[in-house]
């Protein structure tokens, strides 16, 4: 078991610079996630705490060692793929034990530690089938056993659930979850998902563009978004972004008002330098804080163009006058119905302000 | 996509028509090969043997030197083909795989190595042969062969090499696997198809290569199948019997080496691995 330490670590390919200069720090034992769009570089990162990618600058330590110019296997780490990466010439026990046999390990030993993985992932009557032979969810069961075998310091996962369908992909994170209860090793996982990330993660890590736009726990991060990056990143469906004005401020908060919009005044909690007035911000509402119009104390006005009923929760999606757009969630499934116009109330407390640049007020 | 039936038969019609234009000269020789002289020389050829005779196999193996051309040629493909594949093998994976300078060019120009005629370089490769005195010598056709089949070898073991997934190679970096084992217990498995294609595109190469070894070989005790063969045939007056039946024994080798190898040309090796 190993903490890791990013330090300054930076990128290129070519002249591109992919990730520019991460600082992380990830405790012994820690779940850490790195969630981000697309093409952000998080699998670079992974690449390169596994040294499969080389590091154009900083420094990488594991369990208090310098790794950066280490090979992948000395590094004491072990990868999941996202494509699983099985042999598929070898059987299941074989692939589980190919590390141990790699580093030399006597055949009882192997053979003891393939068992015991294969009974922690339920993978006993398949050990001498090829992958082929088996469904998307044992393979990458196998890919996760042979990852165990070693016990290495640091688990890093790419995306390990993306190729499973939807059902398995519920099932699988489950039991992601449940090794890491039971090992209590580190992780590292990367995913695109933000509900794998909120479910899985003790900490996430909120990547765009190769930077770190903010680290924190699951609800931390909910809660209390850095930006409006990772305020619309983490949550689902998506935060509302609706533009408003500054129209007054005093101890720590401040008056905002969008008078096309319906919206008259509703003080928010800033943190930091209070805004200046007149100031144009961006009012940030997650669609699971909006409340019942009636008796709220400010609200928006908008027509309701198609309400999505999911039985327990009803997505009502609206245009606003000034041509935005918001979703609405409700308890209620007759609340709100297309071509309506309607009022959507609100909370203060639950809404956050944001400047022209995405940084929170 | 459905094919009429008027599309089928046409397909099928001219599948057999090829299949018949490759096949009936190797039916004409070996069914010929056991015909008596007379029907083998009579006016109107006979599709099926009318007469049975193995006289001339008998002639072939005890009255001439074909046997010796035949191990002389089995021993030059086989170290042809040995060596091609041993050097193909970590050459197309150098291609593949290793980052160093000039590699895409130098990958671009190694098909090139086509463009010139042997003939072009038999009188240099010669001397040199001669200054290193090798000729006469076994070794010189296989340099000769392995340096010929080479090229195209790597080309094509490479693009074998290019359909395995990046992430297997990775997880057996990641497991401690040096390039050696990865090569050898990952890789090597896994495009068994493109090795038995090299190896029979070695084989066949060095089997019906005349130029090189009618030159490079100067005693009659040291030729290969096409240049004695050549000798027998045309000593004094063309033996046709002689000749059919050495062309089938010619084949023999050949055929032995397809049953053997052709238990490697399996698809879907990779199944199973990143879907
Ligand atoms: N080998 C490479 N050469 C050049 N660019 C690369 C290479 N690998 C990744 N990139 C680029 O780096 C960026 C980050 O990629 P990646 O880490 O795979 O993103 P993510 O995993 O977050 O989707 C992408 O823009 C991608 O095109
Ligand atoms: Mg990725």
């Amino acid at each position: 078991m190993a903490g890791l330490s990013l330090q300054k670590v930076k990128k290129r390919f070519g002249e591109t610079e992919v990730i520019g200069g991460v600082d992380l720090d990830v405790k012994d034992g820690e779940f850490v996630v790195f969630v981000g769009p697309s093409g952000c570089g998080k699998s670079t990162l992974l690449r390169m705490i596994a040294g499969l990618e080389t590091t154009s600058d900083g420094r990488i330590e594991i369990g208090g060692r310098d790794v950066t110019g280490e090979d992948p296997a000395k590094r004491g780490i072990a990868m999941v793929f996202q494509t699983y990466a099985l042999y598929p010439h070898m059987t299941v026990a074989t692939n589980m034990g190919f590390p141990l046999e790699m580093a030399k390990r006597p055949k009882e030993e192997i053979d003891r530690k393939v068992a015991e993985a294969a009974k922690i992932l339920h993978l006993e009557p398949y050990l001498q089938r090829k992958p082929r032979e088996l469904s998307g969810g044992q393979r990458q069961r196998v890919a996760i056993g042979r990852a165990i075998v070693r016990q290495p310091g640091v688990f890093l996962f790419d995306e390990p659930l993306s190729n499973l369908d939807a059902e398995l992909r519920v099932q699988m994170r489950i039991e992601i979850a449940r090794l890491h209860q039971e090992l209590g090793t580190t992780m590292i996982y990367v995913t695109h998902d933000q509900v794998e990330a909120m479910t899985l993660a003790s900490r996430i890590v909120v990547l765009r563009a190769g930077r770190i736009e903010q680290v924190g726990a699951p609800l931390e991060l909910y809660e209390n978004p850095d930006n409006s990056f990772v305020a619309g990143f983490i949550g689902s469906p998506r935060m509302n972004f609706v533009p408003v004005t500054v129209v007054g401020v005093e101890g720590g908060k401040a008056m905002v008002a969008a008078p096309k919009l319906g919206l008259t005044g509703m003080a928010v909690a800033t943190r930091g330098a209070a805004p200046k007035l007149g100031t144009a911000v961006n009012l940030g509402i997650r669609p699971e804080h909006f409340v019942a119009a009636d008796g709220a104390t400010s609200a928006l006005s908008g027509k309701v163009t198609l309400v999505e009923r999911l039985g327990g929760v009803t997505y009502a999606h609206a245009q606003l006058p000034e041509g935005g757009t918001i979703t609405v969630e409700s308890r209620d499934a007759r609340s709100f119905n297309a071509g309506d116009g309607a009022r959507f109330g609100l909370d203060g407390s639950r809404a956050f302000l944001f400047d022209q640049d995405g940084k929170r007020i | 996509m459905k094919r009429s039936f008027g599309q089928s038969l046409s397909l099928y019609g001219g599948l057999l028509l090829i299949a018949l234009l490759i096949v009936l000269p190797f039916w004409w020789v070996i069914s010929g090969s056991i015909k008596l002289p007379r029907e083998i020389i009579q006016r109107v050829p006979t599709m099926i043997p009318e007469s049975f005779t193995l006289q001339h196999f008998e002639k072939l193996l005890q009255a001439s030197d074909f046997p010796v051309y035949l191990i002389n040629s089995i021993i030059v493909a086989s170290f042809s083909m040995a060596f091609t594949v041993l050097l193909a093998l970590p050459a197309a994976y150098a291609f593949f795989r290793m980052e160093f300078p000039g590699r895409n060019a130098l990958y671009r120009t190694i098909l090139l190595a086509y463009a010139f005629p042997g003939v072009v370089v038999l009188i240099p490769l010669y001397g040199l042969f001669a200054k290193v005195g090798l000729i006469d010598s076994p070794v010189a056709l296989v340099i000769v062969n392995v340096a010929f089949a080479l090229p195209f070898s790597i080309w094509m073991m490479r693009s074998f090499l290019a359909t395995i997934p990046r992430e297997i190679e990775e997880a057996a970096v990641v497991d401690g696997a040096p390039t050696t084992t990865i090569l050898v217990r990952i890789l090597m498995p896994l495009i068994a198809p493109g090795i038995a294609s090299v190896a029979i595109f070695a084989f066949i190469s060095s089997w019906t290569e005349y130029l090189f070894a009618s030159v490079l070989i100067v005693s009659d005790a040291r030729r290969t199948i096409p240049v004695g063969f050549a000798g027998i045939i045309g000593q004094y007056q063309i033996d046709w019997g002689l000749l059919l039946a050495g062309a089938t024994a010619a084949i023999i080798p050949v055929v032995i080496l397809f049953a053997l190898v052709g238990r490697w040309f399996v698809s879907g090796l990779t199944d199973g691995a990143v879907k």
